[in-house]
């Protein structure tokens, strides 16, 4: 079988590269990334089709894309989550490549295989489906590490299915945190084939690890049919960084476009304001040198994407705790919500503005990267804000219901990236997140950021109402509260 | 006033005798019409006419002598139905069994036996009045001595078509009532005489299920330590090796034994959908290549003798018959009782004198009670009995230097696997314990003596710290376990289309794409769980050690023994498209190093039906099983049931295989039965369903008959799923449902922890 795939990939090779307009990108999302994909094929100039559901037909990326694509280029699928049905609109447009955005299908490694794969064989727009395989899996993304130099989280970097060998890495671990200062050592236990937070536990007290072990384990093997864990350290108070990476289809040559700092979250976790760079030691003190850290991650994501070959937009994320130990968390094989603040900060010589997702396509569709790390450069701070209908004062509990009135002041440093038509009602999809819009600003440095920033939400008139006739809920006022405390420990 | 006499006097003359003989010339007539079917009309019309004409005779006082008249006809009858029974047809022989006027269990029971009494139910008030048991005596007399000879008498009573006996179809729980009273005169020390009359078992799965129980006898009937008589009537399938496992097989020479019935092969070989109906020429030419017979049986040896019957089958008024069937029986037991005696001389003595023509064994005594190593004789001689049996009927074409070299190693290898188990091991314990405690002694000594040391060491390494470094180096992991490839991928995996999931409908599962599902989902629904068929190969390349499978008796092929019509080149495709010789693979290989054996029925030949050459290979691998004391495994892959187009040879193998599987349990083994998508009949009801570890793959089916099969013969409607895997663990007939990627981690865990005593690695 091997001996008669050889020659067919050798045909492919000697195809000759098609150019960008010759190419047809299919817009496998929603919401505002789906907009921002279809201005950027738009920009440029690469036809594209679009998907939407029932449930999506008000949304404004169906509207976008009738004006820049046209009425042909918009299918009806009954779910974003079908593969199949994407496959059929794509064979149906006629597609060349099929960019999944962030969510849904873009981390998902046998997507990409099949993409590739399937008789009528597409360009997936993001890592080859080897890469997100292999950097998908934590385990495999520690060893890889380790085996580099990059600092981990301590604890295991394999499953571990000896009892003794867990009580003695879990001994160490707490004995390893007092060395160090700890004042409260934590140790994780969790199922190592487990994820999305299924399966683990901490442990603060070390003759409670052997009880928690055994439930982690008999869980993991119930539910897994696996029941090796890992028991790594559990660290607290600590800025959640980012390294955005990009690379072009060798592999060879990775450059980077700076830091972000994502620590200011919601309780679940999930992101809500974004900042690049990741520190400012210009302006701020740190109790240990920020300039070196960021240098250091910047250094360490680069090792390791030029090691597996890594060959799209991809970033590295990082913690930095309190006395400024950075520790690499996971590699997100995709394009992420925020790269528009590392964007807005960044110009190529020659070139001017970036915008990250045209690069993603332009490269991901067989261009050369065509500029140098040198030739990068950055200036002013970015700040990102997801405006979202949501209750922070509870719990974050997502708003559902009808938006009236959104309106904002435009100003050259805003850049506004929404799905919600802002000329008439619309009703927020119960679907999917309540994300509304991102808010990208920029300032020459983080005062005039920070400023421009609480002037900007101080200009946002959001308005609505629910079935039941209550106000629109919002985070605005958790933005404002939040702007003060950013790049500070 | 002298006419009135003479009338008032014929009057008298035709009395009830006369009326009575009318009858059952009539009956015999009606008889002799079913059984025939249309066929052998002059001969019929012939006796129709002549009885009708004598009737009229005596209605129109016609007749001068009405006891000679009648006797004239009554000879007729006789010379037809003897010149008809030498052009008797095998078809003509499935309707005389099933006839209603054929003898019963209880006509048996009443003419000759001397007194009896029915236990376990009475008529219709019985757990299953299809299944009749009965505690009968027979008597005899040497001198003026008198001796009651007690023996337990089991067998199907169709009741000359009493609706509630059901046809002679056994439910499952008449059997296992067949069990039960075999059991009884096991502890009683009494000879038990089984008499099958039965079209087939009903299939339905309720506890404790046709297949199950089925298996459950045969296992149960292999090593009974009493001996086991068995009469064959109608001996239909499974229905019939439920009770007939037998020390002696005797058949009436107008009944049949067969592996289907000739209505369902014809069904099978005409591939037809349910509710249409082959045509009569079809179904006899199945009856005829079938070879369902007391001679084609007789030949085959799967029967040890014929009893002769009347003309034309025997009917309740065949008094001859049943003193012969007596003296039949009577002898059948005296010989087993004399096959189990060592002396020599009374040995030779006893059966001189059984075998004389006309020795009269009424008068000949023989005691029926065995001695402890008597029955032990007897078991093993039953069971080899039925080892040896249908080897002739597949293909061995084993070089015959394999099989010198085979049958050497076994003179070797016998005493040396006894020695190295028996004795060494028992005492290498002992010596183990031993050396044991030395160690302990010499390392608590070290532990003493090197305590400074080991302080100064410890100083060391904590000044190093090497604590943190341990905690964030990258460690060593040898066994990449986690990202598991698989060895083997099902080929369809090159094929780029999507499939439909059949619970899509339940359960909303998106289509599968076929690269994923056949290669790394392993067939396996990512949404739902529910599997996929896989081949064979999957099984042997993914569940066992990485290059540890060693294939033995591949040379051993299915063949066409009865000669069925086209059948040789049906199996030559299956051969060529399988790539195997038979639909059973016998192999060895490691599981993390511990040696299996195992037989894998592939439903990918010929629906994996077991016919002879499957048999043999299955009994050889238990064999060798129990010789090296490895595990056995029978992973079914997928079976349709026992060989139809092999007859009576695919059918033996039930009976065969489970005698081979009892004594590899019984040695001390671990025989596991894993079921694969679709598992039915025969080997279920047999060699498979007596396993006491019984596992089924996921989204498998399994049971005795299909749902086609049970609307046909029951008319009973079957809820979906009836067969489900999930069903059958309900019922309590296997003990756990795998997925299919656990296989060989449960295996694996099965290995360890449950099975017999005399495991090699115990």
């Amino acid at each position: 079988m091997m001996e008669k795939n050889k020659p067919k990939e050798a045909e492919i090779e000697q195809k000759p590269k098609l150019s960008l307009s010759d190419h047809k990108v299919l817009v496998a999302n929603r919401g505002e990334i789906a907009m921002r994909i279809m201005r950027a094929c738009h920009n440029l100039s690469i036809p594209f089709a679009a998907v939407y559901t029932r449930e999506d037909a008000q949304s404004g990326h169906v509207d976008l894309a009738r004006s820049l694509g046209g009425d042909n280029c918009l299918y009806r699928v009954s779910s974003y989550h079908d593969a199949n049905e994407i496959m059929s609109v794509a064979d149906a447009a006629g597609c060349t490549a099929v960019h999944p955005g962030y969510g849904f299908f873009a981390e998902d490694f046998r997507f990409a295989r099949r993409v590739t794969k399937r008789d009528r064989s597409m360009i997936f727009i993001g890592p080859s489906w080897k890469i997100i395989r292999e950097l998908g899996d934590k385990i495999n993304t520690k060893r890889l590490a380790r085996s580099l130099g990059v600092p981990t989280v301590p604890g295991s970097d394999r499953p571990i299915y000896d009892e003794a060998e867990a009580e003695h890495i879990a001994k160490s671990l707490f004995a390893f945190q007092e060395q160090q200062g700890v004042t409260h050592p934590l140790v994780l236990v969790k199922a190592s084939a487990g994820g999305g937070g299924m399966g683990i536990e901490e442990v603060y007290d070390p003759d409670q690890f052997r009880s928690v072990y055994r439930r982690i384990r008999n869980y993991a093997l119930r539910q897994f049919k696996d029941e090796g864990v890992l028991i790594e350290q559990r660290i607290k108070d600590f800025n959640h960084l980012e390294v955005q990476i990009v690379s072009d289809r060798t592999g060879s040559h990775p450059v980077h476009f700076g830091t972000r700092n994502c620590s200011i979250q919601s309780t679940g976790r999930q992101k809500r304001i974004e900042v690049a760079p990741g520190f400012a030691p210009d302006t701020l003190d740190y109790s240990f040198d920020a300039a070196r850290v960021l240098t250091n991650i910047v250094d360490y994501s680069l090792t390791m994407a030029t090691k597996v070959g890594y060959d799209n937009v991809g970033t590295w994320e990082w913690i930095v705790t309190r006395s400024g130990e950075p520790f690499l968390m996971e590699v997100n094989t995709r394009i992420q919500v925020e790269n528009g603040v590392s964007a807005c900060i960044s110009h190529v010589a020659g070139r001017g503005c970036v915008d990250l997702i045209s690069e993603q396509i332009r490269l991901g569709l067989g261009e050369d990267l065509g500029y140098t790390q040198a030739e990068i450069a950055t200036e002013g701070v970015g700040l990102e804000y997801r405006i979202i209908a949501e209750d922070p004062a509870n719990n974050f509990t997502p708003w559902v219901g009808t938006i009236e009135t959104f309106h904002w002041q435009e100003t050259p440093w805003l850049t506004m990236l929404t799905h919600v038509p802002t000329n008439r009602s619309y009703e927020i999809p119960t679907e999917f997140d309540p994300n509304l819009a991102l808010a990208i600003i920029w300032g020459k440095n983080l005062e005039e950021a920070k400023e421009r920033g609480l002037a900007f939400l101080s200009s946002i008139e959001l308005k609505g109402k629910n079935a039941a006739g209550d106000e629109l809920k919002s985070n605005i006022d958790f933005l404002k509260a939040n702007t003060e405390h950013l790049l500070r420990f | 006033m002298p006419r009135l006499l003479a009338t008032v006097k014929k009057q008298l003359m035709i009395d009830n005798n006369v009326e009575k003989r009318i009858v059952a010339l009539h009956e015999r007539l009606v008889y002799l019409k079913d059984i025939f079917a249309g066929k052998h009309a002059d001969d019929v019309n012939l006796l129709e006419d002549r009885l009708n004409s004598f009737r009229l005779r005596l209605k129109e006082e016609d007749v001068s002598d009405p006891y000679t008249d009648i006797a004239s006809v009554e000879d007729l009858f006789a010379y037809v139905e003897r010149k008809l029974d030498s052009s008797i047809t095998p078809m003509d022989k499935v309707r005389i069994v099933r006839h209603p006027q054929r003898i019963c269990l209880r006509d048996i029971l009443e003419n000759v036996y001397d007194t009896f009494t029915e236990v376990g139910g009475q008529d219709e008030y019985s757990l299953d009045p299809s299944m009749l048991i009965a505690r009968a005596v027979i008597t005899r007399h040497r001198g003026k001595k008198t001796y009651h000879q007690p023996v337990m008498v089991i067998g199907q009573e169709k009741g000359h078509g009493a609706e509630f006996r059901n046809g002679g179809s056994v439910k499952p729980w008449g059997n296992a009532k067949a069990m039960q009273f075999m059991r009884v005169a096991e502890t009683e020390g009494i000879p038990i005489h089984c008499y099958v009359f039965t079209p087939g078992s009903f299939p339905i799965e309720d506890y404790p299920g046709a297949a199950q129980q089925i298996a459950k006898n045969i296992y149960g009937m292999a090593g009974l330590r009493v001996p086991v008589i068995a009469i064959i009537s109608e001996g239909g399938s499974g229905g019939a090796e439920a009770i007939s496992l037998a020390d002696r097989r005797l058949m009436l020479s107008h009944g049949y034994y067969s592996v289907i019935s000739p209505e369902g092969a014809a069904a099978i070989e005409g591939h037809l959908k349910s509710g249409m109906r082959a045509t009569p020429e079809l179904i006899e030419h199945c009856a005829d290549h079938l070879h369902i017979t007391a001679a084609d049986n007789l030949n085959f040896g799967y029967i040890d003798r014929i009893i002769q019957e009347p003309a034309l089958g025997a009917r309740p008024w065949h008094f001859d018959f049943f003193r012969t069937l007596r003296q039949e029986v009577i002898r059948a037991t005296d010989e087993v009782i004399i096959q189990t005696r060592i002396l020599p001389v009374f040995k030779t003595l006893a059966r001189n004198r059984h075998t004389r023509p006309n020795a009269d064994l009424e008068s000949l005594y023989i005691h029926w009670g065995l001695s402890a190593a008597a029955k032990k004789r007897l078991v093993a001689k039953r069971q080899k009995k039925f080892l040896g049996l249908s080897k002739q009927a597949a293909c061995d074409h084993r070089p015959w230097h394999t099989k010198v070299i085979e049958n050497l190693s076994d003179c070797i290898s016998k005493p040396w696997i006894s020695f190295k188990y028996d004795f060494y091991r028992k005492h290498q314990r002992k010596i183990q314990t031993f050396m044991e405690e030395i160690d302990n002694e010499w390392e608590t000594f070290k532990h003493k003596a090197l305590s400074p040391w080991r302080k100064f060491r410890h100083d060391i390494e904590k000044k190093n710290n090497k604590q943190g470094e341990e905690l964030t180096a990258l460690s060593a992991w040898t066994k990449d376990l986690r990202r598991k490839k698989w060895n083997y991928l099902s080929p369809r995996y090159k094929i780029d289309q999507t499939l439909t999931c059949p619970n899509s409908a339940d359960y909303g599962c998106l289509d599968l794409w076929g690269p994923d599902l056949f290669g790394e989902f392993a067939g396996v629904c990512s949404y739902c769980g529910y599997h996929f068929p896989m081949e064979p190969e999957w099984y042997v390349r993914n569940v066992f050690d990485r290059d540890s499978v060693m294939e033995f008796n591949s040379e051993i092929e299915a063949g066409n023994p009865l000669d069925f019509p086209d059948f040789a080149q049906r199996i030559a495709k299956a051969q060529e498209r399988n790539g195997t010789r038979s639909g059973c693979m016998t192999f060895e290989a490691r599981i993390s190093n511990i040696k299996i054996i195992v037989a894998m029925l592939m439903g990918t030949f010929r629906g994996g039906s077991v016919g002879a050459a499957e048999g043999y290979k299955f009994v050889e691998a238990a064999e060798r099983a129990t010789k090296k004391r490895y595990p056995f495994l029978a992973y079914v892959h997928g079976t349709a049931g026992m060989r139809i187009q092999e007859g009576t040879h695919a059918l033996i193998q039930m009976p065969r295989c489970t005698v081979a599987v009892r004594r590899y349990i019984e040695s001390g083994g671990l025989y596991m039965v894993l079921y694969d998508t679709n598992s039915f009949a025969g080997p279920v009801a047999s060699f498979l369903g007596c396993s006491p570890y019984q596992f089924a793959v996921r989204s498998s089916n399994l049971g005795f008959a299909g749902p086609g099969v049970i609307k046909e013969t029951t008319g009973i409607d079957i809820p979906p799923r009836y067969h489900r895997s999930t069903e059958a663990l309900s019922r309590g007939h296997i003990q756990g449902i795998w997925d299919r990627r656990q296989i060989r981690a449960n295996l694996k865990q099965a290995l360890r922890t449950i099975g017999g005593r005399n495991l090699y690695y115990r």
